[in-house]
C-alpha cells in the first residue's frame, strides 16, 4: 500500500483526528486526575497529623493505668503505641523556611521529647521513684498539651492555607475546564478542517478532470495536461487521463493521415482509370482507323503482291508503306517505345501521305541520330500530331504545307516539337486543349488524336505543367512542344 | 477556496498547538502544582532553625523586626519562625524541646517565669539573642538593640529644642518597649547628662501592652503633674495616642511631646510643631542583626555579646528638609 494512497490518507486523517480528540480528552482527564491528586495530597497531610494526635491521646490512658495499677497489659499497650508513633514520625526533618513546616518539625521533636519522657516515667515507676515520676508525669501532660496545641495550630494553619489555596484551586479548575472545552472545540474544528481538506484534495482534481473531459469531448485536445498533488489514486487517474488524451489525439491524427492517404490513393486511382480510359480510347481510335488491322494488313500484303505481279511499282510502294504502318500500330502496345520506333512509324506514315499529297505537303525531320536509341517516348505521339497538322492546318492554304518535326535534348529534358506553317489554332481552342481533364470529362469524338496526346502527357507527367505546350499564331502556323523529363519516372501504374 | 481551507487548517492547527501549550503551561506553572513553590519542597531545606519569641502585637516595630529577620533568613542558610511570648507562654517553655538551633527573644517583662525559662534554655546550651532587653547574663546569651543611655541622651538632645530654660519632663515607659523600661535608670542618666540644669523635674509613667493605654497614662500624669512641659513616649503607638490626648485636652503648644518611632502621622505632627521630635530605632536592622548573630553562633560558635543597632532622632528641621525636598 503506497504512502499517498486514499486508504492510507483516510486512515491517516482519521487517525490524526482520533488522536487529537483522544489526546484532548486524555489531557482533560489527566488534568482532572491531577487536580484530584492535588486535593488529596493536601488533605493527606492533615489526615496524618490527626492520626498522630489520636495515637498520642491513646497513650494517655494506658500510661495512667500503668502508673496507677501496674497493669502489664497497659504497659504493653503503651509500649506498642509508643513504637507505633516512633515509626510514624519521620527521621529526616528538613528545616524548611515556612511557618507551618517549621511547626511540623517542632512537633516531631516535641513528640520525641514526650516519648522520651514517657520512657523515663516508666523507668522511674519501675524504680519506685515516686516523686520523680509524678513530676515527670505532670511535665509530660504539659508537653502533651503543647503537642496537641501545636498539631491544632498546624491543622488550623493548614486549613487556612488550604482555604487560601482552595480559591486558587477553584480558579485553576475553572480555567482548565474552560480551556479544555476550548481545546476540544478547536480540536474538533481542526479535525473537520483536516477532513475537509482531504475531501477537497480528492474532489477538486475530480472536478478538473470532468472539466477536461468536457473539453476533450468537444474535440479540444490542446488543453494542457493536468498536474496536481493529491492522493495516489487521483494522481494515477489524472496521469491516465493525460495519457488517454495524448493517445486519442494521436489516434485521431493517425486517422486523419490515413484518410488523407486514402484520398490520395483514390485520386491516384481515378487518374489511372482516366489513363486506362484514354488508352482504351486510343485503342478504339486505332481500331476505328484500322477496322480490322490484321485483315487489312493481310489484304494490303496481298495488294502489294498483286501490284508487283502487275508491275505497278508506285502502288506496290504505297501498299508496302501502308502495311508497315499497320504493322507498327498493331505491334506497339507499350506505353513507352524507343524513340527510333516512333520516328520510323512517322516516316512510314509520311511516305503514305507523300503519295496522297505529293506536292502540297513537306515533312522536315530534324534530330540527332544518337538520340533515337538513347531515349524512349510515349507510344503514338508523333503520328497523331503530324496527322492533326495534315488534317487541320492546311485546309485554307494554297501553298505547300511544311511540317517540321524537331527532336533535341536539353538536358535533362527531351524536347519534341511538331511545327506547321498552317492556319493556326484559335486561342480558345488552345486553352481548351491545354486544360487537364477532370475525371468526369467525356472526350469528344472529333479531337481524338491531338487531345489524346496532350492528356496523356499530363497524366504521364502530372508534376510538370510544361510537359506539353502549344504555340500558335493565326495564319502563321502552330508549334506543339512536348517536354519529356528524362530524370523523372513517368507516372505509369 | 482550496487555499483558504489550507490556511484555515493551518491556522486551526497552530491555534490548537498554541492553545495546548498555553494549557499545559498553565497547568505546569501553576503554583499549586509547582513543587518548588510548595512549602514542603525538600530542595528549599535550610541548615538552621531559629525561633523568635516576641509580644504578639501588630505594631510596625515588630512587623519591621520580623521583616528584617525573614530577609536575613532568606539571605542566610536558616529558617525562622515567630512565637508569642505573652499569649503562648507554653511555647516558650517548650522551646528547648522543639529542635531549634537558637532563639531570639524580646522580653517585654522580666517576670520570674520568663527569666527562669531563659535560664533553663541557656543551661541546655541553646543560644539566646535578647532583643532590646538584656534579661539574663550568660555565656550563650547575647544582646542586640539600642543603647539605653544613648536613647536617654537623644531624648535630652530633642528636649533642648524646647524654648524653656527649666523643663519638667514626664517619661512614659511602655511594656511594648521593654528594653527601655528595664534600663530606665540608664535612660534617665543619659537624659540628665545631656540636659543638665535645664531639667527641672523628671517624672515617669508606664503603659501596658494595651494599645490605648497611653491616653489613660497621659491623663493621670497631667492630673498629678499639671506643670509638665514635655511628655516623652517610648513606643510609637503610645506616641500617637498621646498626641491625640494632648489635642483633645487643648494643650497643644503648652505641652510638647517627644515621640518614639517614625510614622507619617508623627512626621506631620513634628512639622506642625505638636511633636518636638522623635526617637527612631531601626527594627528591621534589629531583626536582621538578630538572625545574623544566631547564624554566627551556630556556625563559628560565638558572636559579639553586645550589638548596638543605633538610634536616630527626627526633628522639625529634618522633617522640613525632607518635606521641602519631596515638594521640589
Amino acid at each position: 500500500m503506497r504512502r499517498n494512497s486514499l486508504w492510507v490518507k483516510l486512515l491517516l486523517y482519521q487517525s490524526i483526528s482520533m488522536i487529537i480528540m483522544v489526546f484532548s480528552i486524555g489531557f482533560i482527564l489527566l488534568n482532572s486526575l491531577n487536580l484530584q491528586n492535588i486535593a488529596y495530597e493536601r488533605f493527606q497531610e492533615e489526615h496524618y497529623f490527626q492520626e498522630l494526635q489520636t495515637d498520642l491521646s491513646e497513650i494517655q490512658k494506658p500510661l495512667q493505668d500503668y502508673l496507677t495499677g501496674w497493669s502489664s497489659s497497659s504497659l504493653a499497650r503503651l509500649l506498642f503505641l509508643m513504637e507505633t508513633i516512633r515509626e510514624k514520625i519521620p527521621e529526616e526533618r528538613p528545616i524548611l523556611p515556612d511557618e507551618t513546616e517549621l511547626m511540623k518539625r517542632e512537633v516531631y521533636f516535641l513528640i520525641d521529647a514526650y516519648l522520651a519522657r514517657v520512657n523515663n516515667i516508666i523507668e522511674q515507676k519501675r524504680g519506685r521513684k515516686v516523686l520523680e515520676y509524678t513530676a515527670n508525669y505532670e511535665e509530660s501532660i504539659k508537653l502533651y498539651s503543647h503537642i496537641s496545641a501545636r498539631i491544632n495550630s498546624i491543622s488550623l494553619s493548614g486549613f487556612r492555607f488550604q482555604l487560601k489555596e482552595y480559591r486558587g484551586f477553584l480558579d485553576l479548575f475553572r480555567k482548565i475546564q474552560y480551556q479544555n472545552l476550548l481545546l476540544v472545540v478547536i480540536a474538533t474544528f481542526f479535525a473537520y478542517a483536516l477532513l475537509l481538506q482531504m475531501g477537497q484534495n480528492i474532489t477538486t482534481p475530480m472536478f478538473d478532470l470532468s472539466q477536461m473531459a468536457g473539453k476533450l469531448s468537444d474535440g479540444n485536445f490542446d488543453v494542457p495536461d493536468l498536474h496536481f498533488r493529491s492522493i495516489n489514486e487521483v494522481e494515477q487517474v489524472a496521469s491516465a487521463f493525460n495519457q488517454m488524451k495524448k493517445s486519442i489525439h494521436h489516434y485521431i491524427n493517425e486517422l486523419k493521415k490515413q484518410k488523407e492517404m486514402e484520398q490520395q490513393i483514390m485520386t491516384e486511382r481515378v487518374r489511372n482509370l482516366k489513363m486506362e480510359q484514354l488508352l482504351k480510347r486510343m485503342e478504339l481510335y486505332t481500331m476505328q482507323a484500322q477496322m480490322n488491322p490484321h485483315f487489312l494488313f493481310n489484304t494490303i500484303n496481298t495488294g502489294v503482291q498483286l501490284a508487283i505481279v502487275e508491275e505497278a511499282d508506285k502502288t506496290a510502294e504505297f501498299m508496302e508503306n501502308l502495311a508497315k504502318l499497320f504493322r507498327y500500330n498493331i505491334r506497339e502496345k507499350k506505353f513507352f517505345v524507343p524513340l527510333r520506333h516512333e520516328v520510323e512509324g512517322l516516316k512510314t506514315y509520311y511516305n503514305i501521305l507523300k503519295i496522297r499529297f505529293p506536292k502540297t505537303l513537306k515533312l522536315v525531320l530534324d534530330y540527332d541520330e544518337g538520340l533515337l536509341d538513347r531515349f524512349s517516348c510515349p507510344n503514338m505521339i508523333l503520328q497523331p500530331l503530324v496527322e492533326n497538322s495534315v488534317l487541320h492546318a492546311f485546309k485554307k492554304k494554297n501553298h505547300t504545307g511544311t511540317i517540321m518535326v524537331r527532336i533535341v535534348y536539353e538536358e535533362p529534358v527531351l524536347v519534341i516539337s511538331v511545327k506547321d506553317d498552317g492556319v493556326g489554332i484559335s486561342e480558345n481552342l488552345v486553352k481548351d486543349l491545354l486544360t487537364p481533364h477532370s475525371r468526369d470529362y467525356q472526350l469528344g469524338p472529333k479531337v481524338m488524336g491531338l487531345e489524346n496526346v496532350i492528356q496523356r502527357c499530363y497524366f504521364l507527367y502530372p508534376e510538370h505543367d510544361d510537359a506539353i505546350d502549344i504555340k500558335t499564331t493565326q495564319g502563321e502556323g502552330t508549334e506543339i512542344i512536348i517536354r519529356l523529363h528524362t530524370e523523372v519516372e513517368p507516372c505509369i501504374e | 477556496m482550496g487555499k483558504y481551507l489550507k490556511f484555515l487548517t493551518l491556522f486551526l492547527g497552530l491555534v490548537f498547538i498554541g492553545f495546548f501549550i498555553v494549557s499545559v503551561r498553565l497547568l505546569i506553572l501553576n503554583p499549586l502544582l509547582l513543587s518548588a513553590d510548595q512549602p514542603g519542597d525538600p530542595s528549599r531545606a535550610k541548615s538552621f532553625h531559629y525561633a523568635f519569641f516576641m509580644p504578639s502585637s501588630d505594631y510596625s516595630f515588630f512587623n519591621s523586626l520580623k521583616a528584617g529577620a525573614l530577609d536575613a533568613s532568606d539571605a542566610m542558610d536558616c529558617a525562622v519562625n515567630f512565637n508569642s511570648i505573652n499569649e503562648d507562654m507554653l511555647s516558650f517553655e517548650m522551646a528547648s524541646f522543639s529542635g531549634i538551633d537558637g532563639i531570639a527573644v524580646f522580653v517585654y517583662d522580666n517576670s520570674p517565669a520568663v527569666l527562669s525559662e531563659l535560664e533553663e534554655i541557656s543551661r541546655l546550651g541553646i543560644p539566646i539573642v535578647q532583643i532590646e532587653n538584656e534579661a539574663i547574663i550568660g555565656s550563650n546569651a547575647f544582646f542586640i538593640g539600642t543603647n539605653s543611655f544613648d536613647s536617654g541622651k537623644s531624648i535630652g538632645r530633642i528636649a533642648l529644642f524646647a524654648e524653656k530654660n527649666a523643663v519638667h519632663i514626664a517619661l512614659i515607659y511602655s511594656e511594648k518597649n521593654p528594653g527601655l523600661m528595664s534600663d530606665a535608670n540608664l535612660v534617665e542618666i543619659g537624659l540628665k547628662t545631656t540636659m543638665g540644669d535645664r531639667l527641672r523635674e523628671l517624672s515617669t509613667g508606664r503603659t501596658s501592652l494595651n494599645p490605648i493605654d497611653a491616653e489613660r497614662v497621659v491623663y493621670d500624669l497631667l492630673l498629678r503633674n499639671p506643670d509638665t512641659d514635655i511628655i516623652v513616649l517610648s513606643d510609637m503607638n503610645d506616641t500617637l495616642v498621646a498626641i491625640q490626648a494632648i489635642i483633645d485636652l487643648n494643650l497643644v503648644g503648652q505641652i510638647q511631646i517627644i515621640g518614639f518611632g517614625e510614622d507619617e502621622t508623627i512626621r506631620e505632627y513634628i512639622r506642625k510643631g505638636v511633636v518636638l521630635g522623635s526617637i527612631v530605632r531601626n527594627p528591621y536592622r534589629i531583626g536582621y542583626s538578630a538572625v545574623m548573630a544566631l547564624k554566627e553562633i551556630s556556625t563559628i560558635g560565638y558572636t559579639s555579646a553586645y550589638i548596638d543597632t543605633g538610634i536616630n532622632i527626627l526633628t522639625r528641621a529634618e522633617v522640613e528638609r525632607v518635606h521641602n525636598g519631596s515638594l521640589r
